[in-house]
């Protein structure tokens, strides 16, 4: 027979693993029903998340391409797939923030785990991830990029991206639902932090100073780690792996413990 | 059946509201700059609050607004979990405190139903082999596949009714919801709830409505500022609380 007592439950890190795990289906379902609503009134449905990052990378390497061209030979795949990995970290992070602070009155109204919005909005942001793929796949097709065995990496660098941005999103949406202007904050921040960001332009182009300083932004480590393989068609260095890998992990762990710390306070908060 | 199915024991519940504006960090960097803090006022919604049902009872809570009647409900339902004390609750809960919580208007009802169970803490297979007798239960079968935003309040009330009372609980949480849909809706509810009363389930009421506590329940509890008043057979502690209202 199910017991709760509210005095002596497991550790809240352990506790809100155990009821996402029995409540999976609700995970599913969200995720699901995200993608749904969001595709169903619009014709072209599906269609606009390849059109959306295929228009992106069009314009800027018109606007840009010439600029780079001794730099970068494929300019438009050095682009788009730093704009993706861009797009699905800040448009996730961005998503499960609004959620919480604005959807999360379910988690006034009836128990259910409160990680579940989280979850689903990276499932979310996963699936529009996997499709937006295919737009660069178009595009490596039309500008016949070769293919090489470094390839096999891009399944395990989609995983720590993935395992980052979980585990950000759960910092930052504990974060908005004690301050209600995080997202605006977060929105400004990552619009600067954008062009700090060697999506648009080659690293070599920056001053030595400013390159090691921008060594430290995370974005840099996980774009780096996703293009490589890709546009160099070469295994990144072990040791931006290595700083890849403890960055998602040191997140996660720190996005759990703040997250389920403080779940308790959310149906009192939000 | 003389097992204790819920226990409360000093179970105090208190909300913080801050006397300015909503918390943003721009508040907070004016107030540091300012060095003022911010002050709150704490607020006990529930106040030491112990009590212990047995299996198979029917308790009413009754009192004004404000009184924590919902609160008190919340606590229970594990939607928020008290400040200081301890709730102890054993079996499958259904709360009846918001019918078809998590309900997207834009689906349709078979997908609700799916939603709505999985918001419950059902599987998806669960739901599968229950769809047919919630769908007849809640009379809707002809508009299973239009979204529930082209359905009237009544029949979308009607709906989580049947998906939150499908199968049998061992408690049973109700708030004010003993009217939901038309008279007809009404007696089938009311039917439903009463047989699962007769097979064992444990009942909690909230009610603004004297004559549904006095039909459902044999225990009634008062609750005043957060407190409990008054607890005991549902017909002394009724008399006293319409006394003191008429005064």
């Amino acid at each position: 027979m199910v017991e709760y007592d509210s005095a002596k439950s497991s550790p809240a890190i352990i506790d809100e693993f155990v009821q996402l795990i029995r409540y999976r289906d609700l995970v599913f379902l969200m995720t699901g029903n995200i993608l749904k609503n969001r595709y169903k009134r619009s014709m072209l449905g599906i269609f606009w998340m390849l059109l959306n990052p295929l228009l992106q990378t069009i314009v800027l390497t018109i606007a840009f391409g010439t600029m780079f061209k001794s730099s970068l030979s494929h300019y438009a795949i050095y682009l788009l797939s730093g704009l993706l990995v861009w797009n699905f970290i800040t448009q996730t992070t961005q998503y499960a923030m609004g959620t919480m602070a604005y959807g999360g009155g379910l988690l006034k109204k009836i128990y259910v785990p409160r990680a579940t919005y989280i979850v689903a909005a990276v499932g979310n942001g996963m699936v529009n991830f996997f499709i937006s793929i295919f737009s660069l796949i178009i595009i490596i097709i039309f500008l016949d990029h070769p293919l090489g065995a470094a390839w096999f990496f891009i399944p395990i660098s989609i995983l720590i991206l993935t395992i980052f941005t979980f585990g950000f999103s759960l910092l930052l949406s504990t974060a908005s639902v004690f301050f209600t202007d995080t997202l605006d904050i977060y929105q400004v921040l990552i619009q600067a932090l954008f062009f700090l960001t060697p999506i648009m332009y080659p690293l070599s182009i920056l001053s030595p100073e400013l390159s090691q300083f921008l060594a430290w932004n995370p974005f840099l480590i996980l774009i780096e780690m996703f293009r490589t393989p890709i546009y160099a068609n070469h295994l990144p260095d072990t040791s931006l792996i290595v700083n890849a890998v403890s960055l998602a992990f040191t997140t996660l762990l720190a996005g759990w413990i703040a997250f389920t710390s403080k779940a308790d306070q959310l149906a009192y908060r939000l | 059946m003389n097992t204790t199915v819920i226990q409360l024991d000093n179970v105090t519940v208190r909300f913080r509201i801050p006397h300015e504006k909503i918390p943003t960090f721009q508040e907070y960097a004016i107030r540091w700059l300012k060095r003022r803090s911010i002050s709150y006022t704490d607020f006990n919604a529930l106040n030491n609050i112990s009590f212990s049902i047995k299996q198979g009872e029917t308790v009413g809570i009754i009192g004004a607004n404000g009184a924590g009647k919902s609160t008190l409900l919340k606590v229970i339902a594990r939607v928020i979990r008290p400040m200081q004390g301890r709730v102890f609750l054993k079996g499958r809960v259904a709360p009846l405190l918001e019918l078809g919580a998590g309900f997207d208007y834009e689906m349709t009802g078979r997908e609700n139903i799916f939603l709505n169970g999985a918001v419950l803490g059902f599987s998806r297979r669960d739901m599968a082999n229950r769809l047919e007798r919630i769908v007849e239960f809640a009379g809707i079968e002809e508009f299973m596949d239009a979204p529930i935003r082209t359905y009237s309040s009544g029949m979308v009330a009607r709906l989580g009714f049947a998906i939150a009372t499908d199968v049998q609980p061992d408690v049973l949480i109700i708030d004010e919801i003993l009217s939901v849909g038309d008279t007809d809706f009404q007696k089938k509810s009311a039917a439903r709830i009463l047989h699962y009363h007769k097979n064992g389930s444990t009942i909690l009421v909230v009610s603004h409505n004297p004559d549904s506590i006095r039909n459902l329940c044999s225990r009634a509890m008062w609750l005043a500022q957060g407190s409990i008043k008054m607890a005991g057979p549902v017909d002394v502690i009724m008399d006293q609380y319409s006394q003191d209202s008429m005064s």
